[in-house]
């Protein structure tokens, strides 16, 4: 354990908690604390704001990950469908902070984090390819991992294993196969 | 008195001493894009050392190979890079398909997997396995040598289909 960059005061709380919540009083939804990293569920509309605090105002200046969950399904209610998970990392304290935006399930809209964040540009474009959530802002909003003209986002819950026909539909196969 | 062969002459067809001489001289083009590409390397290295069929020379440019051995998964986004390297081969040439996800998709049975490359491919020799032991891949070596040893490709009945479309 020699590698411990930080050590919490469980009696006052890690600082970038009690800075937050004093900034965002009546504004985040849940804040909590998971072993060494502490966490922040947000509304959508919240969110560029608490991420522009975490990084201006609290040295939170690396993004580490960018993800999202698709929470239908999911056995406790959440507030809304998607989450999508920015994890930060201050590097002077070693600080981890996971901030959680939901967005709603119709037409998912969040405002992009590049401006913040440079590394969040190819992240966004996957979690907008695997779960269609439209990033506004975004330079360069288009898929990354899967082919041009795929039509759906396959890693939103009740998408088929096997997928809608797009193996049957591609391209490539119309010309060899058909 | 019988006319005796002189012992240091072979008569044969030019075509069947190149095809002997292609056959042992194959040069892969390794399509290593997973797990299976792993067996692949571990049987053309010094251990299992497929130059001993003449396969050492390994190009990474498909304009000077004319052994494609695909070994690993290969996605819809792939495939189309895939065909216009097998396109980019002089013929004749030939394809191994390696493992159970390249000749069937395996265990990937998903939206983003294709399932089989010889839908789009002509596969001259398919290794099952997950991954296939290297003693296999080198005998689809040996089942592709036999076939250059005797002209045969399944690239002709490929390039008619292609040519119809
Ligand atoms: S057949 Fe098995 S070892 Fe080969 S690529 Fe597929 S999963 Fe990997």
């Amino acid at each position: 354990m020699g590698n411990a960059l930080i050590v919490f005061d469980p009696t006052t709380g890690p600082p970038i908690a009690q800075r937050v919540q004093a900034q965002f009083e009546g504004r985040l939804l849940r804040g909590y604390q998971e072993g060494l990293q502490q966490g922040f569920d947000v509304t959508a509309e919240v969110a560029p704001s608490l991420l522009a605090f975490l990084r201006n105002d609290l040295g939170c200046t690396c993004l580490v990950d960018l993800t999202a969950v698709d929470y239908a399904k999911y056995p406790e209610a959440q507030p809304a469908r998607f989450g999508v998970i920015y994890i930060l990392l201050c590097p002077e304290t070693g600080a981890r902070v996971k901030v959680r935006a939901f967005v709603a399930d119709s037409a998912p809209r969040l405002a992009t984090a590049v401006p913040l964040f440079a590394g969040a540009d190819w992240a966004e474009r996957e979690v907008f390819d695997f779960f269609g959530i439209v990033f506004e802002g975004h330079p360069n909003l288009k898929r990354i991992l899967l082919p041009d003209g795929y039509r759906d986002h396959p890693l939103r819950k009740g998408y088929p294993l096997r997928g809608k026909g797009e193996r049957a539909d591609f391209e490539v196969y119309r010309a060899f196969t058909g | 008195m019988a006319v005796e062969k002189p012992f240091d002459i072979t008569t044969t067809t030019l075509e069947s001493a190149i095809n002997w001489a292609r056959s042992n001289s194959m040069w892969p083009m390794p399509f290593g894009v997973a797990c299976c590409a792993i067996e692949m390397m571990a049987a053309l290295m010094s251990k299992y050392d497929a130059s001993r069929f003449g396969s050492e020379v390994l190009k990474f440019s498909p304009r000077q190979s004319d052994l494609l051995i695909v070994s690993g998964r290969i996605s819809l986004k792939m495939m189309p890079v895939l065909m216009r390297i097998w396109e980019q081969m002089p013929e004749p040439k030939w394809c191994i398909s390696m493992g159970a996800c390249a000749s069937s998709g395996g265990v990937f049975d998903t939206y983003a997997l294709i399932q089989g490359i010889d839908q789009f491919l002509p596969v001259d020799a398919y290794i099952p396995g997950c991954p296939p032991r290297p003693e296999a891949f080198i005998e689809a070596l040996m089942v592709v040598q036999e076939k250059a040893r005797e002209g045969k490709a399944s690239t002709q009945a490929y390039t008619e289909k292609a040519q119809q479309v």
